[in-house]
């Protein structure tokens, strides 16, 4: 079974390599270099004693540069993208982005302190390389961070993090899934939702 | 043959379930294939357990333990957590030997020795900051995992959280093996083992008071969330994937840990 997979991921890496260049996604040196960088600024972000307003526009610009929004998004809604209008696409992609940030800002307090560091192991799955970290906050127990990081044109992104065995973006398609569902496979109830969702949290936030 | 323990516990508590998810129709395969993937045929009873539950845990379970970690202090509770994992200690070295891992086992049993003697009593994790051999989590339902038994469809259990007939059986098994069990009958170890399980269950509610916090603020569906989550961390504590830290003891159906900040460790 295992020379049979190594073979067949030969050819599928030889075929790839004189296609695109998938290869260089699948660059673990690159990705953990890439996941370094970005979990230093993230860090530094989220440590800052600048106002939550800033903060959250730092890391917001941060998230943008470092994260397959778009693509993430869509891996999320799964099935049901394509049985969204074009216009429900759009904002639905504007509204993931949104909430991905809001989310995060509104832990804010939580992060303060954070550490991380580079795990053991880093992977290469067939197209991703998973890249381990531990992250430790003050009293609270490590826990072990994975992120996925594919290549997207070219460039390295995180395409999902995975908390202790948990995908976040498998967690999140089964949650939004659900909320279509319970609707009657309306997308836009999934995008009603997502849109009181933000209003709550910028209300939490005071903004 | 693979189901079977499940399927029999299934049919002794079918009487119980009244609704039915509806099946998609054959024609539909995308959302067929889903409706497999989310392995919940009787989610309607599972909503309808998730909303009891809620109300439970709204009224009791989380002020109880809001009002634990404001009125105790942390050492006093990081005590308390030790020595509840550390009688957790006994079944997961079974465990640990049913799924024939020798090392984890003698890790296990070196720390219930230590822990136990000079540790006052599981109090001090002496050999998790000491000697540096960390605890991890193992259960009668992971056990039933690695023997091949599938997990069944999901479960949701007021107050015990999320599960399926397989880790619910487990989770049986793990107090009827519990060694106070066997100390015997009377007044004192009624008392030791209600005082016991009512500490467990504050215990890990004060545990699980943030990530359930968050759960709550960021999903849409906090079921749906929950019930991916669970599914996912089990098949990572199956394959022994996890730090093996957090979240423990029930109330969460999360899984009994040892209950301790343990350093995250790989295979």
């Amino acid at each position: 079974m295992a020379p049979r997979r190594l073979l067949l991921g030969t050819v599928l890496a030889l075929a790839a390599t004189t296609g695109r260049a998938r290869a260089q996604g699948a660059d673990p040196t690159r990705a953990t270099q890439f996941i370094q960088a970005t979990g230093q600024e993230l860090v530094s972000a989220l440590n800052s004693n600048a106002p939550v307003a800033q903060r959250r526009q730092q890391v917001a610009a941060i998230l943008r540069r470092a994260v397959d929004v778009e693509g993430v998004g869509r891996f999320i809604l799964g099935r049901w993208w394509r049985q969204a209008s074009a216009a429900e696409q759009q904002e639905y992609t504007r509204l993931f982005e949104e909430t991905l940030i809001r989310n995060l800002s509104a832990r804010f307090g939580e992060y303060q302190g954070v550490r991380f560091s580079l795990g053991r192991a880093q992977q290469r799955t067939e197209d991703d390389v998973l890249v381990n970290t531990v992250i430790e906050r003050p009293n609270i127990a490590p826990f072990a961070l994975d992120w996925r990081v594919g290549d997207i044109n070219g460039q390295p992104r995180v395409v999902d993090v995975i908390a202790e065995g948990t995908s976040l973006r498998l967690t999140q398609r089964s949650e939004y899934s659900a909320v279509i569902q319970r609707n009657n496979g309306q997308v836009s109830a999934l995008l009603a939702a997502m849109r009181n969702q933000i209003q709550q949290l910028a209300a939490r936030e005071g903004h | 043959m693979r189901f079977k323990p499940s399927i029999l516990l299934l049919a002794a508590l079918l009487p119980a379930f009244g609704a039915c998810a509806t099946r998609p129709p054959a024609d539909d395969p995308e959302s067929l294939a889903e409706f497999r993937q989310t392995n919940d045929p009787i989610e309607p009873f599972n909503r309808g357990s998730y909303a009891v539950h809620q109300a439970i845990d709204r009224n009791v379970l989380a002020p109880v333990a809001r009002a634990y970690r404001d009125g105790v202090p942390e050492p006093v509770r990081l005590g308390v957590r030790n020595a509840l994992a550390n009688l957790r200690t006994p079944v997961i070295l079974a465990n640990d030997i049913l799924q024939g891992e020798p090392r984890r086992a003698g890790d296990t049993l070196g720390r219930f020795v230590v822990n136990s003697t000079l540790g006052v009593g599981g109090i001090f994790d002496v050999a998790g900051n000491r000697l540096g051999v960390r605890g991890h989590t193992e259960d009668f339902g992971q056990t039933f995992a690695r023997w091949g038994i599938g997990e069944g469809p999901y479960l949701f259990i007021p107050v015990i959280g999320p599960s399926n007939p397989r880790d619910l059986t487990g989770f049986g098994l793990g107090i009827a093996a519990d060694p106070l069990i066997w100390l015997g009958q009377g007044t004192t170890v009624d008392v030791l083992t209600y005082s016991r399980t009512g500490a467990t269950v504050v215990d890990t509610r004060e545990e699980l008071l943030d990530p359930i916090d968050a759960v709550e603020r960021s999903s849409l569906d906090s079921y749906a969330t929950l019930r991916s989550a669970y599914r996912q961390r089990r098949r990572a504590e199956i394959e022994n994937r996890t730090g093996g830290g957090t979240p423990s003891g029930f109330g969460t159906g999360f899984g009994v840990g040892p209950g301790e900040p343990s350093a995250p460790s790989r295979r």
